[in-house]
């Protein structure tokens, strides 16, 4: 009987293309002949383009200075946002009464810190009133007539201040209404339900820019002739049915998304209506429509630029009548139009990661 | 000791509201009547008092009502109308110019859109490392940016462009410059009616051979080559009729004549900047949905395509994107209707759509709001309802079918 002799096969080189640099670049880039054009179009073209971009944003940029005759060099004239950017931030209102709009901008901060900070016992009973305050104690404090500071007229107000403000002050009213049509719509009340369709149906399709025009030339015939409603206040109250169409339609598929077996519970226990909406369904479906409310607010936000068209001097309008003052004729509309398009790309951007980063929080939860 | 109690007292004291359990406002049947009936109130006392109040203020204002309007002259010019139009022209007329302006910056704004977010929607999934950056930068730019700043943001860089006599110019054919895009127009002399009519026999053909390549394969289990014949057939019949009958076309260039360009097709700046602005924002949001759409398909579906041996470069194309468009169907509907909302911004840079000519202009001039606003808003809700019925229409053709 013969023994096969054991012979080991020859070592195999270790594999030097399988991790690394050079392998991701293999993986990544040239992992075939059209992956080696595109790869190479495309670095050609970025090197066609960024040096010059680079050097025009910020190398030979002009940073510092006051007028238009400090920017000197080539690039971007970015004095010309420094010098405007009390009035980009908070429009024409006063110098000495601006705490009263940081005051603001800090209320909602620390209402919004407030909510994810409380311990759980008191977060639905403190901060749900007073976000729901939160508007119109702001309107009292950047008003001033009221609680006795300078009066400050709406038509001061502006800046990106007044973006953020109308926004949040927006889809924080919208919140119930929105709340109150979803539940009509999901009603077997059929009057109730219809009405609760058409509104959500009329305000969903109609443009927001008819809605707004709607809000500067319709809705002052709809109001008493003894009665003058400010132009800001009208611009709210679309602002809030718009956005409680779209909450509406959030809170609709919230709705959807809890299963039978709760509301089955909800009665089983014996709760009133609004006992079981209120305390078992609502927490369930902000927390399941959380990134899509997010979603929403941005969507919001964007739009209160479109507020240019009625003259209200939202941010973008006041960047436009900055470009017609004639003591920078020199055309800056691009440094200007960038500047907005990166303030609001900044502020939208790390929306979406937040309701990302939520969306992925609430995806475990349902992971067994 | 316990008093034995009833199953009634034991109710009556475990539940706190027990006390008017019975009472009829309690019954859901008769609480839904009465809050119905109070909304009824409601709304009643709400449009009465918006309505009276109207009237009052119209009348006090020497407001008119009705459409009466629609007949008398408008007066005023447009920037670009599809029909012919003077500015002795009734305000119908203007309403129709601004609705076909409308449909025209809709449509574009739809085609281009939607390349657009197919090509990054796809491109996220690339296997070269750049492409996937930059779709997922555009995609990341462009949906978080106003739609309204970047109108404004083409046109101002439109406006930076050279006058008309130093165009830059794409072969003496096409032209661009600060009055906007300019290229030729092919023009059918007599007898090209033979070629359009060989178009349309064409387009028939294929729909013909369509359906029977698909009866003859679930018969005979055989392929016929559909793409290759209908293509054949789509450019040679036509092709074959332009030969015989001689090229009755001729192209017509633009060209420099005193400050401006003549002829051709011209295309105003603001048209361009709006249908831009509006594809790549649109393009952005579809991007996002294919990319949902594409992830919904289970990965087991890539995998089964690789192993009956189908190529890389057909796994997307046969097996992935078509599962995908249950999901992207849906998304692309709701992204097209707020296009064509989104085209009301065109008021901000003048291109004269519905918008613009109606709510803006014209509504300036007869003062009558109600009644504007209300044909403006009806034009729009028919425009979103046609594309709903459509998008439902191909909706209902890539639906999960299950047996």
């Amino acid at each position: 009987m013969t023994v096969k002799e054991f012979k080991p096969l020859p070592d195999q080189p270790a594999p030097i293309t399988t991790s690394g640099p050079i392998a991701w670049l293999r993986d990544n880039l040239f992992s075939s002949a059209f992956n080696i054009a595109a790869t190479i179009i495309i670095v050609a073209s970025l090197m066609a383009v960024l040096p010059d971009m680079i050097d025009w944003l910020f190398i030979s940029a002009n940073w510092t200075g006051a007028t238009q005759d400090d920017c000197v060099k080539d690039g971007a004239c970015w004095v010309f946002i420094s010098a405007w950017s009390q009035q980009i931030f908070y429009g024409s209102y006063p110098d000495e009464e601006i705490w009263r709009v940081n005051l603001c901008l800090f209320l909602l901060a620390g209402v919004i810190a407030l909510s994810f900070l409380l311990p759980d016992r008191l977060r639905n009973k403190v901060s749900v009133p007073a976000f729901l305050l939160l508007p119109f104690i702001c309107i009292m404090l950047l008003d001033g007539d009221m609680i006795g500071l300078t009066p400050v007229p709406t038509n001061l107000w502006g800046g990106f201040s007044l973006n953020v403000l109308l926004a949040a002050a927006s889809i924080i009213i919208a919140f119930p209404f929105g709340f109150l049509w979803a539940l009509g719509r999901r009603s077997e009340m059929p009057f109730a339900r219809s009405v609760s369709v058409t509104c959500i149906e009329f305000f969903r399709g109609t443009p927001i820019l008819a809605l707004f025009f709607m809000g500067s030339v319709m809705l002052p015939l709809f109001f008493p002739a003894d009665v003058s409603v400010d132009k800001l206040l009208r611009v709210w109250i679309i602002l809030i049915l718009f956005m409680s169409a779209y909450m509406a339609e959030v809170f609709r598929s919230g709705f959807q998304a809890i299963p039978n077996g709760q509301y089955e519970a909800a009665d089983s226990i014996g709760l009133g209506y609004w006992q079981k909406i209120l305390l078992i369904i609502f927490p369930q479906v902000i927390k399941v429509s959380m990134p899509n409310i997010l979603a929403t607010f941005v969507m919001v936000f964007k739009n209160t630029v479109f507020l240019l068209v009625i003259a209200v001097p939202e941010m973008l309008q006041v960047i436009m009548s900055a470009l017609s003052n004639s003591n920078w004729l020199g055309g800056h509309a691009i440094e200007g139009y960038l500047f907005v398009g990166f303030v609001f790309w900044a502020c939208c951007f790390s929306m979406s990661l937040l309701a990302k980063s939520i969306e992925k929080k609430l995806d475990t939860s349902h992971k067994k | 000791m316990f008093a034995k109690k009833t199953a009634e007292q034991i109710k009556l004291e475990t539940r706190p509201s027990g006390a008017g359990a019975t009472a009829f406002y309690n019954n859901p049947k008769y609480r839904g009547w009465i809050y119905q009936t109070a909304l009824f109130v409601f709304l009643i006392g709400f449009f009465y008092s918006i309505i009276s109040n109207t009237l009052d203020n119209m009348s006090a204002q020497g407001i008119k009502s009705g459409f009466s309007f629609l007949n008398t002259s408008a007066g005023f010019d447009v920037l670009m109308s599809l029909i012919p139009y003077e500015t002795t022209d009734s305000y119908s007329q203007l309403f129709i110019i601004g609705i076909l302006n409308t449909i025209l910056v809709s449509a574009i704004g739809i085609i281009f859109s939607t390349i657009l977010g197919f090509i990054f929607g796809i491109a996220y999934f690339s296997h070269n490392w750049l492409i996937k950056q930059i779709a997922i930068v555009y995609v990341e730019i462009f949906r978080n940016i106003p739609v309204i700043l970047q109108v404004i943001f083409w046109y101002t860089v439109f406006n930076a462009l050279p006058i008309a006599r130093e165009s830059l110019s794409l072969g003496d054919a096409i032209f661009l410059n600060v009055t906007g895009l300019y290229f030729p127009m092919l023009v059918g002399d007599s007898g090209s009616e033979f070629v359009y009519g060989a178009i349309v026999i064409a387009i028939i053909a294929v729909f013909v051979i369509k359906r029977w390549a698909k009866k003859r394969q679930d018969l005979t289990g055989e392929q016929f080559p559909v793409l290759w014949t209908s293509l054949g057939i789509l450019f040679g019949l036509p092709l074959l009729v332009l030969l015989v009958t001689g090229i009755p076309f001729h192209l017509d260039y633009p060209a420099l004549r005193g400050f401006n360009f003549r002829g051709g097709v011209s295309v105003i700046p603001e048209l361009i900047s709006l249908a831009i602005a509006l594809s790549v924002y649109t393009g952005a949001f579809i991007a996002e949905a294919v990319r949902a759409g594409i992830q919904s398909v289970p990965k087991g579906q890539t995998e089964a395509a690789r192993s009956i041996g189908l190529k890389e470069s057909k796994i997307m194309s046969l097996i992935i994107v078509p599962q995908s468009m249950r999901v992207i169907t849906p998304m692309l509907n709701s992204e097209y209707q707020s296009l064509v909302k989104n085209t009301t911004i065109a008021t901000a840079i003048g291109y004269p759509e519905l918008f613009t000519v109606f709510a803006g202009s014209a509504l300036n001039q007869v003062g009558q709001a109600i009644e504007i606003m209300f044909m403006t808003l009806a034009i729009y809700f028919i425009i979103n309802m046609v594309i709903s019925v459509i998008m439902n229409h191909f909706n209902k053709r890539t639906e999960l079918s299950s047996r």
